[in-house]
């Protein structure tokens, strides 16, 4: 199995990055692939406080910390790696890995890479697409809506859609559904991973008083976001059995 | 026998069938055998089922997730207590389909509940082929037609249209006369006091004619609750 790194990003704050990242690791680890996750949110890492045990906070500018990431790809048991990118860092994020040839390493056919670009309601979200363009040549690029917080898109007229990604070959799409306030509000508090919430049990492993019925909406919810995973051939990307690069 | 905790959700996707005046019997039935039972109307317009026992029920807005907790979260406690929900027609799909959104018939079984439909029976096709339609998704799922002779009369074709339901067994609720019927309207007439002590006040004739028309469906509802309770016998499966 090839080294994978996933990128969750976007340059537009609110969009729910960690989101989809928390619901790649659920979705990953319900599929026994080992996974670890970076989180460059510093020095408070959202997505650490979901997922202390894997998730490592870095400063994806800093040296040190790009060599925890990816001078140890092909070492670490986990062959997954999946960095949250925090709001406005996905263009600096790319610039830095490309600096550091890991875009020449993907080409090599070294490490697998994936970006999920998850993109906000308006139109600026796809001007983000041009600056990361260039760094999409071997890279697997996935849209990604997230409905999650209730957010409508608009329907693109196929001509502006073509013109944004006249540079970028993309992979699939993928749409997060909503999840009832209530209920994402109730996952938020408890600070746990999904999984973990669905199985009513608090991040240290205790039996949780978590509702019965939000327990419902969102194992319903986790089960359609891993079958749009599912669907965009996620896991065969990742075990190199997919279309992808 | 392994006793497994009662959950009775009555319903119709239409009004008028009798699905206030099912729950209400089937409560006062458990009360005039000293089993306390726990009730939640979904009507929250005009709840008359929790009106009528103020004491041991609810009213829940099932469209609302708040509610939906209310409800769902105290049907899966297993405390041996049945409980009983008058569902709105109105608010039978909002039923169903939370039902499945949140997987409540899985865990239901897990947690030691047992969840069946006491479905009212009317004269429209409709109403059958909701209930195929909810046999169908959920196979497993007990459902017993109730036919109320007086609410939804279904007329000479009744054996044909009762044919159409997927059911286990059915109970019949007679027609009352209209006479009747009117003692049974204040909220404060209870079934079960009644069959206990009836009100001295009351007219011997009401009387003899409300028992007349009660104890044969109190004895339908014994038959039905020793049915449920071989259907849950591991020794006879």
């Amino acid at each position: 199995m090839k080294p994978t790194v996933i990128v969750v990003g976007a340059d537009k704050g609110g969009v729910g990055k960690t989101t989809i990242a928390r619901a790649v690791l659920d979705f990953l680890s319900l599929n026994n692939i080992q996974t670890r996750a970076f989180d460059t949110e510093t020095p408070r890492g959202t997505l650490h406080r979901f997922h202390p045990d894997e998730t490592m906070i870095v400063d994806l500018t800093s040296t040190a910390d790009q060599m925890k990431i990816i001078d140890t790809l092909n070492s670490s048991q986990a062959k997954v790696s999946v960095i949250d990118v925090r709001a406005g860092g996905l263009s600096p994020a790319l610039e830095a890995l490309d600096e550091i040839g890991f875009f020449d390493a993907v080409k090599a056919g070294e490490f697998r890479f994936i970006l999920l670009h998850v993109i906000g309601p308006s139109i600026a979200s796809l001007d983000e697409i041009a600056e990361i363009a260039p760094y999409m040549t071997d890279a697997n690029y996935f849209m990604v809506k997230n409905h999650v917080n209730d957010t409508t898109f608009f329907e693109w007229d196929p001509q502006t859609h073509a013109k944004y990604f006249e540079d970028v070959n993309t992979t699939g799409e993928i749409t997060i559904p909503k999840l009832g306030e209530l209920a994402y509000e109730q996952v938020e508090l408890a600070g746990t991973p999904y999984s973990t919430f669905i199985a009513n049990q608090t991040a240290e492993g205790e039996p949780a008083d978590h509702s019965f019925v939000l327990r419902g909406y969102v194992r319903t919810w986790l089960a359609r976001v891993a079958d749009e995973f599912e669907r965009v051939g996620l896991l065969d990307l990742i075990n190199g059995a997919g279309k992808g690069r | 026998m392994s006793r497994r905790t009662l959950v009775f959700f009555v319903c119709s996707p239409h009004s008028r069938t009798g699905a206030t005046t099912a729950a209400r019997l089937l409560t006062d039935y458990y009360l005039s055998r000293g089993v306390p039972v726990e009730g939640f109307d979904t009507d929250s317009r005009e709840p008359c089922y929790a009106l009528r026992f103020p004491g041991l029920s609810q009213v829940v807005d099932i469209c609302d997730v708040k509610g939906q907790i209310s409800l769902f979260d105290r049907l899966l406690v297993p405390d041996d207590t049945p409980k009983i929900i008058d569902v709105w027609s109105r608010s039978f799909d909002q039923l169903f389909a939370t039902i499945a959104e949140i997987g409540f018939l899985d865990e239901a079984r897990r947690a030691g509940v047992e969840p069946i439909i006491l479905y009212q029976s009317d004269s429209s096709q409709m109403a059958a082929s909701n209930a195929r339609m909810l046999n169908t998704t959920w196979p497993d799922l007990w459902m017993t037609v109730i036919h109320n002779e007086g609410a939804a009369p279904l007329g000479p074709e009744a054996l044909q249209i009762l044919a159409q339901y997927p059911s286990r067994g059915k109970l019949v609720i007679p027609r009352l006369e209209a006479a009747i019927a009117q003692s049974l309207d204040d909220f404060d007439f209870s079934l079960s006091a009644f069959l206990q002590a009836p009100p001295p006040t009351m007219s011997i004739v009401v009387r003899a004619a409300l028992k007349a028309w009660l104890l044969p469906i109190f004895t339908q509802l014994q038959s039905f609750e020793l049915r449920l309770d071989l259907q849950s016998s591991e020794f006879l499966r």
